[in-house]
């Protein structure tokens, strides 16, 4: 029973990503990201995106900020701040929040506040819905492996 | 290419093997038995602000069998690789960086230690892109970014080193030998078109690389010259070259360049050092074109009338510019700018030179004099480890000093700049004439063999240290001139030839003959191909020397020498193992103790520009950084010293196979 609800785990795992993938939240550059998950770096996706998670929320934050700022916008800065996030979004293969930040470069570009303003509300967004989805992604996963490992000592 | 090649395909998997042994008789066997193609063990520093990024490419360059160092701010690597200059083969810097803009950081480093350095971002609009290369990145990665991408930056270590001698060749012959190697290596990146312009090329540019190397020497090595380092920024050089625009550039003399310019603290020298580079720049854009219309015959004919021309003013840079587009000028000059470092490395020789050099009329050489008196105490301070551990170590060294680089310069320096142009020509001559030999018996490659020996020995009756270039020319000339054409077609052949002798190396004979024999340029080639046959040290020693004076070329001679030299490299690797202690710095490289030797050796040869890098590498990383840049520095001198006094060993060295040692 076990192991089938490891084989389950797995195909769920799968279909999730599929759909990810299919809607255009990840790309294949998630792929190479598990790609390089080995023995020696179990965790290696998790941690990254942990990572990415962390350091994308402050540079959310940031972006507010900057923004409420009724004085003076700093578009320059914050150009800077949504090409960090559009770096790490596109290294773990978040295609979507990668395609607004995009656009919202485009706008502060143009010092467009308008612009930039929308932008953010979309970048919020796609970044909840990413990291909701990917936070399922890894709660399946940590399941499958416990499923697997519970499996082995059995067999053994 | 062609060793590079043989290296990634069969050859490296010797290689592997050998390194395991190695390391297995230094003691301590760490067999991680990594598969050994030449990029594995590349030292690369990456710096990136976000640490996702910084972590990703971690995990993917350990997969490609990388050695990595990571570093989340841009100031810490600038210091890390000043610290450990030559650890590290390629930068790959993130853009924007809080605390220094990654630009900036490119500039530091194409300054101060001419590393490729590649730039990566989000960012990939075409102005970002263009800025990274005007800054001097060899490449810009567009994040993500990929493991495809990062399996092949090697590339750009490699290229480098080949751009590198270009713009060297005029100093040294081992850059012209190292060339066409590389042109060879780079088969399968440049068209053979381009090998064959660049050997045709390499005549031309000698003397006024040399003078730029003097000029620069003083800016850029701080340690060799103590004169205030004058950094080319993008705006300095725009201002360098509208003056140039104004003047014309025929008429444009660093005199009224200055005046022109009017910054202070600029002086007379440091215009006319980069007025050289800058005219070599111009020349080496319009180098294809000339080589295709007119390539000299024979080697020595064509070369002095070029290397006159070069002297004064370029006549053909006129032309060049002319038919520059603006657009790649600039980038020419951004590279200018990017790779100072190189020339005044490569004029580490010429900086030898300096102290007898009287100021010549183009005013690019300034001397600066490298105190002989420093040289000798680094040299004892150096000498002591490996002795110390290795027996085989003096010979390696004595190996280096026969290299004629010494002689002729000194030479060079005696009678002034004429001198050096002769010595040059020279060396080109001998070096063709050597081409020629190998490609006209291609095909006989016993007969090829038997030719070196001859060449070899006859030059190592010349005394060590001071070998009159007439003399070896007379030797060498033996040979026929070979056209142009044949040379640049032939080189390949050659080079295939000369990786055969190094498997072959057994003949001590060849190896210290090679270097005292051929003038520098003839080193570098010689170096990296008597390596093999050589014992480890002194294989490590002739392409510390040569980097030192060509940086470039001589690490690709050793990175071809490899292959087949891997079980005499073995040897040297354990005694400096055994002699130093881990550096602090590469982490990483503790981790890959298990395959030090493949990694290690082969990236140092790549890490080649400095010395130090191939010293460190093959001491697994363990030699202090501080050593290693003495070590660098002295070498020049040390050359004198070991000369006298290693001579003697070397030949008994070399009469074991390679495998012998390795069975011992």
């Amino acid at each position: 029973m076990l192991g089938l609800g490891a084989d389950r785990l797995w195909a769920d795992m799968n279909r999730l990503l599929a759909f990810l993938f299919h809607q255009g939240v990840l790309d294949e550059q998630f792929l190479q990201l598990q790609q390089l998950q080995d023995e020696s770096s179990p965790n290696f996706v998790s941690e990254v995106v942990n990572i990415y998670f962390h350091e994308s929320e402050k540079l959310l934050r940031n972006l507010r900020s900057l923004l409420m700022d009724r004085e003076l916008l700093d578009y320059k800065k914050m150009g800077i701040h949504v090409n960090q996030l559009m770096g790490s979004s596109s290294s773990i293969g978040a295609n979507r929040v990668r395609n607004v930040c995009v656009a919202f470069r485009a706008a502060t570009d143009q010092n467009n506040r308008a612009g930039c303003l929308r932008a953010l509300e979309m970048l919020e967004h796609e970044y909840c819905y990413l990291k909701n989805k990917l936070h399922e992604l890894f709660q399946i996963e940590q399941e499958r492996a416990l499923a697997a490992g519970v499996r082995y000592p059995l067999q053994n | 290419m062609a060793a590079l090649q043989r290296v990634t395909q069969s050859s490296m998997t010797t290689c592997v093997s050998n390194y395991g042994t190695c390391k297995g008789g230094g003691g301590a066997a760490i067999e991680k038995a990594v598969p050994d193609q030449f990029p594995a063990g590349l030292r690369v520093l990456v710096v990136d602000d976000d640490i996702m990024t910084l972590k990703i490419i971690e995990q993917m360059s350990l997969k490609c069998h990388y050695r990595v160092t990571t570093c989340s701010e841009a100031i810490v690597a600038l210091n890390l690789l000043r610290e450990k200059k030559g650890c590290f083969d390629v930068v790959l810097s993130d853009v924007y960086m809080p605390d220094m803009d990654g630009y900036k950081l490119l500039e530091h480093v194409g300054l101060e230690m001419d590393l490729p350095v590649i730039m990566m971002s989000a960012d990939g609009r075409t102005s970002a892109v263009m800025k990274g290369i005007r800054h001097g990145a060899c490449d810009y990665l567009i994040k993500p970014v990929r493991e495809e991408e990062l399996r092949n930056i090697w590339q750009h270590v490699v290229r480098k080193m080949w751009n590198e001698n270009k713009e060297h060749e005029n100093s040294g012959s081992v850059e012209d030998n190292d060339r066409n190697k590389q042109g060879n290596d780079d088969t399968e990146y440049a068209s053979s078109v381009i090998d064959a312009a660049e050997v045709v090329k390499v005549p031309k540019k000698r003397i006024s690389s040399k003078e730029d190397d003097d000029g620069e020497l003083e800016n850029e090595d701080p340690s060799t010259s103590k004169k205030p380092r004058v950094v080319w920024s993008v705006e300095l050089h725009q201002q360098f070259v509208s003056a140039v625009n104004q003047l014309g550039l025929d008429k444009a003399v660093p005199k009224r360049i200055l005046e022109l310019m009017n910054v202070p603290g600029l002086t007379r020298e440091n215009v006319a050092s980069h007025l050289q580079k800058f005219r070599l720049y111009l020349k080496r854009i319009s180098g294809v074109a000339q080589q295709q219309n007119g390539i000299p015959n024979t080697a020595s004919g064509s070369t002095e009338s070029r290397l006159g021309g070069l002297g004064r003013l370029d006549i053909q840079a006129l032309a060049a510019t002319g038919q520059v587009p603006p657009q790649t000028l600039a980038v020419l000059h951004a590279e200018l700018l990017g790779r100072p470092a190189m020339d005044q490395t490569a004029l580490l020789q010429s900086s030898i030179q300096g102290p007898k050099h009287s100021p010549a009329e183009h005013a690019v050489a300034y001397c600066q004099p490298q105190p002989l008196v420093k040289c000798p105490s680094n040299i004892a301070k150096n000498f002591p480890q490996s002795i110390l551990t290795v027996d085989d170590a003096p010979s390696g060294y004595g190996a280096w000093p026969p290299s004629d680089t010494i002689g002729s310069m000194g030479s060079n320096g005696n009678h002034g700049r004429v001198s050096v142009q002769n010595n040059n020509m020279l060396m080109d001559v001998l070096q063709h004439q050597q081409r020629q030999q190998f490609q006209q018996t291609p095909q006989h490659k016993l007969q090829q063999q038997s030719l070196m020996h001859d060449q070899s020995r006859s030059i190592n009756v010349q005394p060590s240290c001071l070998v009159a270039p007439s003399q070896t020319s007379g030797t060498f000339q033996v040979n026929g001139p070979a056209s142009v054409n044949q040379n640049s077609s032939l080189t390949r052949n050659a080079l295939t030839d000369y990786s055969l002798f190094a498997s072959q190396s057994s003949h001590p004979s060849l190896n210290i003959a090679q270097f005292p024999g051929e003038d520098t340029k003839a080193k570098g080639v010689l170096c990296g191909y008597v390596a093999p046959g050589s014992i480890s040290h002194s294989v490590s020693a002739n392409n510390s020397n040569t980097q030192q004076l060509h940086k470039s070329s001589l690490a690709f001679g050793a990175v071809r020498a490899w292959p087949t030299l891997s079980p005499t490299v073995s040897d040297i690797q354990v005694p400096y193992g055994v002699s130093k202690s881990g550096d602090p710095i590469d982490q990483v490289h503790v981790r890959n103790l298990g395959f030090v030797g493949q990694g290690s050796s082969i990236p140092s040869r790549f890490a080649a520009h400095e010395i130090e890098s191939p010293v460190s590498d093959l001491s697994q990383g363990k030699i202090p950084l501080d050593s290693n840049g003495n070590s660098v520095k002295q070498e020049p001198s040390m050359d004198f010293m070991d000369n006298s006094k290693v001579g003697a060993p070397i030949l008994q060295r070399y009469p074991s196979d390679p495998m012998n040692v390795f069975t011992e």
